[in-house]
């Protein structure tokens, strides 16, 4: 088990990542978090009850451009997307992947491999939070409002200041 | 939120077939000859098989709990309790359909495509949506509006925020309908033959274009044919809809107008 630890405005939340569930996907996270590209991002989508996403804005909201290319999706592994775990954002296009995640802050049971298909690949899971679930139980609260183009963007930014790898 | 399961295939002995009715609180004639053919249905002993766009809009099973979407999942309760089945497909104006309408109603959902047998003729079923491959702005957004995390997005939100959302899009929808060639509506008649080939089968039920008819075509040196269900619209003038019923081995469309 690897272990990551983002430092955000709001707190600290320690993630476990899952090598051995889904090896690709953990890589490519800690590959972005090696060269600092977690750094100074924001939790720009928060929806209560849902998940908050991270990982591709930075203050002012401005995208960051990612450096690796789009990942394999490994939802088939059997992690399921429960409360606090970590599971990679993606666009409609089950093997678009890249830098942005989200926290599940809800059974989101509807997020899961079902089929190898485009509407049912699901969205993979590779950790979860294994402290600084108070801190995440916190952003989910945040008062959002809309911005440009984009729903749910908190009101005041949550930033992750920096994000490190604690053990490989 | 969790999903409904949706049926791969299904089993049908005599079924009537609807789709496009796009109920809606301000039409209430169309409302009226859905309920009644619910009652007619609730003696029968024959299936109920609804192929999308039962309704209008439907922007989460809140609907379900009060007008319109109370009164069908009402009625629709009514003729499972009595033991005659429904089945649902999503169409793509009510998509958002879940398990809170499935239990209210007591409809079972179908999977788009759906395998089953008419007569002794493997047929699939279908909204119809997804053949309408030429309209690529429209494939774009029906590949993002059944992508589960996009219902999440969307379902997160408090429900006078998703029916402002529905009521913009749908404005959208309407502007963009009338600018665009009539073929692009339309299925392309390539990637119903490739449906069909794929799932051997030589027969398809279909609805969403709003062009009842039977169509005979030819794939691989053999007959097939399409059914299109017709849309639903008692408060113009001519009224249209109806049904399609399968008795014994034949197919027969029904005009309720």
């Amino acid at each position: 088990m690897s272990t990551v630890c983002l430092n955000t405005s709001m707190g600290s939340i320690t993630l476990e990542l899952d090598r051995q569930r889904a090896p690709r996907t953990v890589e490519n996270f800690l590959g972005y978090v090696r060269s600092g590209h977690y750094d100074n991002t924001l939790f720009h989508r928060v929806i209560n009850g849902f998940m908050i996403q991270g990982g591709g804005f930075e203050p002012g909201m401005r995208q960051k451009p990612t450096t690796s290319r789009p990942i394999q999706n490994e939802a088939d592994n059997g992690l399921k997307n429960d409360r606090y775990t970590v599971a990679m954002a993606r666009t409609s296009d089950p093997h678009s992947a890249t830098a942005q995640f989200f926290i599940n802050v809800a059974d989101n049971e509807f997020l899961n491999f079902t089929a190898p298909t485009t509407e049912n690949w699901g969205y993979c899971v590779f950790g979860r939070v294994t402290q600084g679930t108070d801190v995440v139980d916190k952003i989910k609260t945040v008062a959002t409002m809309r911005l440009g183009a984009h729903q749910d963007v908190p009101d005041q930014e949550v930033v992750v200041e920096s994000a490190e790898v604690v053990s490989e | 939120m969790s999903e409904a399961v949706a049926l791969a295939s299904v089993r049908l002995r005599d079924p009537v077939f609807i789709s496009d009715l796009h109920l809606r609180q301000d039409r209430p004639r169309t409302v009226q000859r859905f309920l009644r053919l619910t009652e007619r249905l609730a003696s029968g002993g024959r299936e109920l098989v609804i192929l999308g766009d039962l309704f209008e809009a439907w922007v989460g099973d809140e609907d379900a709990e009060d007008g319109i979407g109370a009164t069908v999942s009402g009625a629709l309760r009514s003729l499972t309790a009595g033991g005659t089945p429904v089945y649902v497909m999503h169409g793509n104006r009510d998509v958002l359909l879940g398990e809170g309408f499935a239990r209210a109603s007591g409809a079972a959902f179908l999977a788009d495509p759906c395998h089953t047998v008419l007569g002794d003729v493997p047929t699939l079923l279908s909204h119809g949506d997804a053949y309408c491959t030429l309209d690529r702005a429209y494939q774009a957004f029906r590949r993002r509006a059944r992508d589960p995390f996009w219902r999440g997005l969307f379902l997160g939100r408090s429900l006078a925020v998703r029916r402002a959302i529905v009521r913009q899009v749908r404005r959208l929808s309407e502007a963009g309908k009338q600018s665009m060639a009539a073929q692009i509506m339309d299925v392309t008649p390539a990637a119903i033959e490739q449906a069909l080939r794929s799932a051997g089968v030589a027969r398809m039920v279909h609805g969403h274009t709003h062009r009842p008819a039977r169509h005979e075509l030819e794939l691989d040196g053999r007959r097939a044919e399409r059914w299109v269900l017709p849309d639903w619209d008692f408060e113009t003038d001519p009224p249209r809809g109806g049904y399609l019923q399968v008795v014994g081995s034949e197919v027969e469309m029904v005009d309720l107008a």
